[in-house]
């Protein structure tokens, strides 16, 4: 090889890595450095930044039993939507793995609340569970269930709860095809051999689906950390954080603190703690996922 | 390697959740030939008002050579945070239609408005309109069109149930609430609540102001926790506890609660002139808000942003565009379109007369007759506003929705949430 070809063989990779990093740099590092700090300046509410003030917005932040609030919410928000989705998501791959009739029209029906824009579901939910007008009442009242309509979402605990739900209800299926495609990469010999060896469902499930779907879960898991996490439109369509800031998520706080309240400041300070909370996650999924790596 | 590019993924998407300022850079001023570009920002107040705009920058540009008008309509959605993020990049419009005015004085970044207010014009704006947009005695905005709130009753609803005319004080309307609950049980809900994060400041200044409280005294001051406005908030308590209202006053603005109205599934509410849909079948009547019969006057400012590079040749395109845009027939052109009041003199006069013969968006069928005009421009000089020339008011603005919230969720009672909230603007 000559002495030019090696140099552009060397320089290549860069030379075609060098669009993607431009794009990353203009429109991710960018705006974080620009988060951080407007997180260190006082902001007026016309969006006139003032100069450099400290750690002033972060103290105004940890003030507020709001945020504090608001931070509790995001974890059970998290929690409660990833868990419940891995559960729900598993059982219906396991199902779905299954010969049965009719099975293609099943799959194809599971993916709608996943592909359908997250609005829409929220508006449409919103609307199911008012009480004044939603069919979910309707529907209770004509089958004699209830005898007058139900207010679902009275109190900012049920408001979160419906909140939640919904969250369930559109990330399942992602599980669902993640565990799926796992399910299908598993050798059915292993089945027929434990079942020879005298092994019942609940063997069978621990021994050999868990451990062969585990990267499929994984995989499907700390997406699900991230997105949720970051989900903004189920709540803000359904309650805004209403009432009084209870049934708020940091991503919907930190946008009522900016664009309703006039606090950028504070909104950047918010979004610098939400940053810092997902990249401690994500550290940890890398670390296990490493040391995965090395056991394997 | 797999793993690498799963963690780059990954980090990038983490870092995701700080991405989402942008700016876009504005041209305006004037150039090397004199010629002046006016940036200008609109709000967006129904379907028409981008075409509207339209015909009126292209009317100005054919009669004022060298005025350029680049003039973008912005909904009030987006509207807030579209001026901010200009403001931060210091791409600023010069002339700016939005509802509040006092931040943007306090940075220093308006133009007072005699500066560029040509004198007929200034003598032709409804006198209470503009001293409203007055902080120390200087005006900084203008009035671009207003409205007023009344109490809207269905009648066949209030008839059946055996009640015969509108509610007058606020007893009356715990007894009509009874009367239409009694009457039609799930069916039919007696009273529309908005305390959402959207409007619930309105329900605050009905309630007060009709209970003879409000947001500030006899001297301007803040008393937000005055007897009367505990008084008013419990009363607020007292109609979500009984079940006579819609069951999510806290999400629900007024635009559902309008729909139900025009549905006829909504027995009463207080909402603004033109909330009836116009091909609602509904026999309604509007009347004063019970207690103290004041209305709430919401209006909305046109208001100018300085700019210390350009010279007079900017200053006297303004005034020109502002003499252009209230000259009565284009102004009542205008407020016929967007079915709001009109804040000048001579197109109050012009309306209460001729109303009928702008037509509306293209269509007849929409609001706008005479006697409409008539009826609520006599009453809007009467009308309270929202104190929005202080600069706390955005404070106390989310405040009382937040007390709202609190105490009708059962968090707290209203007399430590007022407290508490008068506190907090005190500081």
């Amino acid at each position: 090889m000559s002495k030019k070809n090696k140099a552009l063989s060397v320089v290549q990779p860069y030379i075609w890595l060098l669009p993607s990093v431009l794009l990353m740099v203009t429109m991710i590092v960018v705006p974080i450095i620009s988060v951080f700090k407007i997180s260190f300046s006082e902001v007026g509410r016309s969006g006139l930044i003032k100069g450099f003030n400290g750690i002033e917005n972060y103290v105004e932040v940890f003030k507020q039993p709001a945020f504090w609030t608001t931070l509790r919410n995001t974890f059970v928000w998290t929690i409660a939507v990833v868990g419940l989705s891995t559960v729900i998501g598993f059982i219906l791959a396991m199902v779905l793995n299954q010969e049965f009739f009719g099975r293609k029209i099943v799959r194809a029906v599971v993916i709608f609340p996943w592909a359908t824009a997250l609005v829409i579901q929220s508006v449409i939910w919103k609307y199911i569970v008012n009480a004044d007008y939603g069919s979910l009442n309707v529907l209770l009242k004509k089958l004699g269930i209830i005898d007058s309509f139900v207010n679902w979402t009275g109190t900012a605990q049920s408001m979160f709860a419906w909140e939640c739900w919904v969250g369930i209800f559109v990330t399942f299926p992602f599980v669902t095809f993640c565990v799926l495609s796992g399910l299908q990469g598993i050798d059915a010999a292993l089945y027929e051999s434990a079942a020879v060896d005298g092994a019942g469902f609940w063997s069978k499930l621990f021994k050999i689906t868990l451990p062969l779907v585990r990267p499929s879960l994984t995989v499907s898991t700390v997406l699900n950390i991230i997105y949720v996490f970051n989900s903004f439109p189920i709540v803000w369509t359904i309650s805004k954080g209403a009432p009084a800031d209870q049934t708020h998520t940091l991503v919907t706080y930190l946008y009522k603190l900016s664009f309703t309240e006039g606090k950028s400041g504070q909104a950047a300070a918010v979004s610098v703690i939400g940053f810092v909370i997902l990249a401690i996650l994500a550290s940890i999924y890398m670390i296990m996922s490493l040391r995965g790596e090395g056991e394997d | 390697m797999k793993k690498f590019l799963s963690m780059l993924l990954v980090t990038a998407m983490v870092a995701s959740m700080l991405v989402g300022c942008g700016g876009k850079k504005s041209e305006s001023g004037s150039d090397e030939s004199g010629n002046v570009t006016l940036d200008i920002i609109i709000s967006q107040y129904g379907n028409y008002t981008q075409e509207w705009w339209k015909e009126f920058e292209e009317t100005f540009e054919a009669a004022n050579e060298g005025i350029d008008l680049n003039i973008e309509i912005v909904s009030w959605n987006d509207i807030y945070e579209v001026v901010n993020t200009r403001i931060s990049t210091q791409e600023q419009p010069d002339i700016l239609n939005i509802s509040g005015f006092a931040d943007y004085v306090t940075d220093d970044l308006l133009m007072p408005a005699e500066e560029y207010v040509s004198d007929e014009l200034q003598a032709n704006f409804v006198p209470s309109f503009w001293e409203s947009n007055a902080i120390d005695g200087t005006v900084w905005a203008l009035p671009i069109l207003a409205s007023c709130r009344a109490l809207f009753c269905n009648m066949d609803l209030l008839n059946e149930a055996g009640i015969e005319s509108v509610p007058e004080t606020w007893d009356d309307v715990l007894t009509a609430c009874q009367a239409i609950k009694d009457t039609y049980g799930d069916e039919i809900v007696p009273w529309g609540l908005d305390i959402s994060t959207d409007e619930g400041q309105a329900a605050f200044a009905y309630y007060a102001w009709n209970f003879g409280g409000g947001f500030v005294d006899d001297n301007g001051d803040w008393a937000l926790n005055s007897a009367e406005n505990v008084e008013a908030v419990e009363y607020i308590q007292n109609l979500i506890d009984s079940g006579y209202c819609n069951s999510a006053p806290f999400t629900d603005t007024r635009y559902p609660l309008q729909d139900a109205f025009s549905a006829g599934t909504l027995a009463m509410m207080i909402g603004p002139m033109n909330m009836v849909a116009a091909d609602s079948t509904v026999n309604y009547e509007a009347a004063d808000i019970p207690g103290e019969h004041v209305a709430l006057g919401v209006c909305d400012q046109l208001m100018v942003f300085k700019d210390e590079e350009a010279g007079d040749a900017r200053t006297e395109a303004i005034t020109k565009f502002f003499d252009a845009f209230y000259e009565v027939e284009t102004y009542s052109d205008y407020m016929v379109y967007e079915g709001f009041l009109p804040a000048t003199q001579d197109a109050s006069a012009n309306l209460a007369e001729n109303a009928e013969k702008y037509i509306v968006g293209g269509t007849e069928d929409t609001a706008g007759n005479s006697e409409y005009f008539a009826t609520f421009c006599a009453v809007l000089p009467n009308c309270k506003f929202y104190p929005m020339q202080k600069t706390e008011w955005m404070d106390v603005r989310n405040g009382v929705i937040d007390v709202e919230q609190q105490v009708c969720s059962g968090t707290t009672d209203a007399q430590t949430a007022l407290d508490n909230l008068q506190a907090e603007v005190a500081e």
